[in-house]
């Protein structure tokens, strides 16, 4: 096994977000988390990458295991060297082009020199399909060309496990396709992935496993099919049933 | 009314003689400060419990109170203190008094500008998202790294309008200066003026001065805010 958290545990203040979850990752796994809002998914994923510290848990990601309460700066750094990021909102460094977007990781944080930095970063932007865009500073970027870059600047470092916050629930619904296309790619070549997303056609057609959260447990998780066609709990039909208008469930 | 044309020409010129020190007192200020004021705002938002207790009672003291008699304090206080320390705890035998009167008027500027400037950079640091700091540490720039090529470059740029204007408050307040017996340009005119009674004319003059210093300041400022605002403008030039 690539990747795995257990009993991984977090409140804000009085609100128990997360309570106990595991969650389990192989190599090339497109795992996709669905879950109502609140229900502490993408919670879930800031605590793997220590954006939030969990309050409890334990971190195991080849070969490095560790704490998530207690986890020295040493083991974040390499956790977050293996791993990348994207977020909902895109977070791109509002004062860098989007070639310095992805040079950065490369150069500061790799220690990669700089003509190799921007060779790679090419060609992780030209694969994003943003090879006329290299000059371009963020706020001169559509959201679906940001989320584009978001992306170059995660594969860029070609980490062990890319982890997506919702990457296309802040876009404009004719912007979400030209991002999941570039993510289904991503999926056909093998890239390990965890995915926060309300995008149920994407979850049945590219996810390895879907994990259903609600309440700040995992409810159940199975492949697409039997998430999908056959959920066992009462909790996912439900939650089926309001996301999927022609939601038909065999009993 | 007849202007005293001659004597402003005269005035004019030896108290352009004071923009040096001026300047010099701007400087020196704005080196210490700038520094000081920076990590006090930021021991304020990274929330360090004792120390940002500390700033906000600074800042409160010193905003809360004119800097005239700020001035009058140090300067009534600080030389016997020091006098004190010097001598009698430290028994050295330098001569406190005969200190240069501008390291007073620096340290009374700098205690003032820390205090107007952490406010200032607080709230720069805080126009920039969370998230800036968020993207940074999961590419892998430790929190240093992340601070000086993201947060700061951004902050930077929203402080630079508000930074203007405390440095052209505090170019006018220089002026004050001459309370503590310092030869800048205010005090170089009022004596002139005093020798002839030619009050109205020095003191257009020392206007003058300053609305030239002011205004090549804020023409500086457009410029770098220009260069550092690049990355906002929505289309590429």
């Amino acid at each position: 096994m690539l990747f795995s958290v257990k009993n991984v545990s977090k409140a804000f203040k009085e609100n128990q977000v997360l309570k106990k979850v595991d969650l389990e990752v192989n190599k090339g796994d497109v795992v996709v988390i669905l879950g109502p809002s609140g229900s502490g998914k993408t919670t879930l994923l800031r605590c793997i990458d220590f954006l939030e510290k969990a309050d409890g848990g334990e971190l195991d990601f080849d070969g490095i295991h560790t704490d998530l309460s207690h986890a020295s700066g040493k083991t974040i750094e390499k956790v977050r060297k293996k791993s990348a990021f994207v977020f909902q909102n895109y977070n791109l460094f509002a004062n860098k082009t989007a070639l310095q977007n992805v040079t950065e990781g490369l150069t500061v944080g790799r220690k990669v020199p700089k003509a190799e930095a921007i060779e790679i970063a090419k060609k992780a932007l030209d694969k994003v399909g943003l090879s006329d865009k290299y000059d371009s500073y963020p706020v001169q970027l559509s959201g679906g060309q940001q989320q584009r870059v978001g992306i170059a600047r995660a594969i860029a470092v070609n980490p062990d496990i890319i982890l997506f916050d919702e990457p296309t629930s802040a876009l404009d619904p004719e912007l979400v396709g030209e991002v999941l296309k570039i993510m289904r790619d991503l999926a056909g070549e093998g890239t390990t992935m965890i995915e926060v997303t309300h995008e149920m056609k994407f979850a049945q057609d590219v996810a390895t496993k879907v994990v259903f959260m609600d309440g700040g447990v995992v409810v159940e998780e199975g492949t697409p099919k039997e998430i999908f066609t056959t959920p066992k709990e009462e909790r996912t039909r439900e939650f089926l049933m309001r996301i999927l208008p022609d939601f038909n469930y065999s009993i | 009314m007849k202007l005293n044309t001659e004597f402003m020409r005269e005035t004019f010129i030896a108290s352009l003689g004071g923009v040096p020190k001026t300047m010099l007192i701007t400087i020196l200020t704005l080196l210490v400060s700038i520094p000081i004021a920076f990590a006090m705002a930021l021991s304020k938002l990274e929330n360090k419990k004792v120390s940002s207790k500390f700033v906000t009672a600074y800042v409160s003291f010193i905003r809360g109170t004119p800097i005239v008699l700020q001035i009058l304090f140090i300067y009534s206080l600080l030389p016997s203190t020091l006098n004190h320390l010097i001598k009698d705890v430290f028994g050295l035998s330098v001569n406190v008094f005969k200190m240069n009167k501008i390291v007073y008027a620096i340290i009374v500027f700098s205690l003032n500008n820390i205090a107007v400037l952490t406010e200032l950079f607080r709230s720069a640091l805080g126009t920039v998202g969370h998230g800036q700091m968020e993207a940074a540490m999961t590419v892998g720039l430790t929190k240093r790294q992340a601070y000086r090529r993201i947060i700061i470059p951004q902050a930077l740029v929203a402080a630079l309008p508000n930074l203007c204007n405390t440095v052209i408050g505090l170019i006018k307040n220089t002026s004050l200066a001459f309370l503590m017996a310092v030869q800048e340009i205010t005090a170089i005119s009022k004596m002139k003026a005093a020798a002839g009674y030619y009050y109205i004319e020095a003191y257009l003059m020392i206007a003058l001065i300053y609305i030239i210093v002011c205004t090549v300041v804020q023409l500086l400022f457009a410029l770098i805010e220009h260069q550092l605002s690049a990355y906002k403008k929505r289309l590429a030039v």
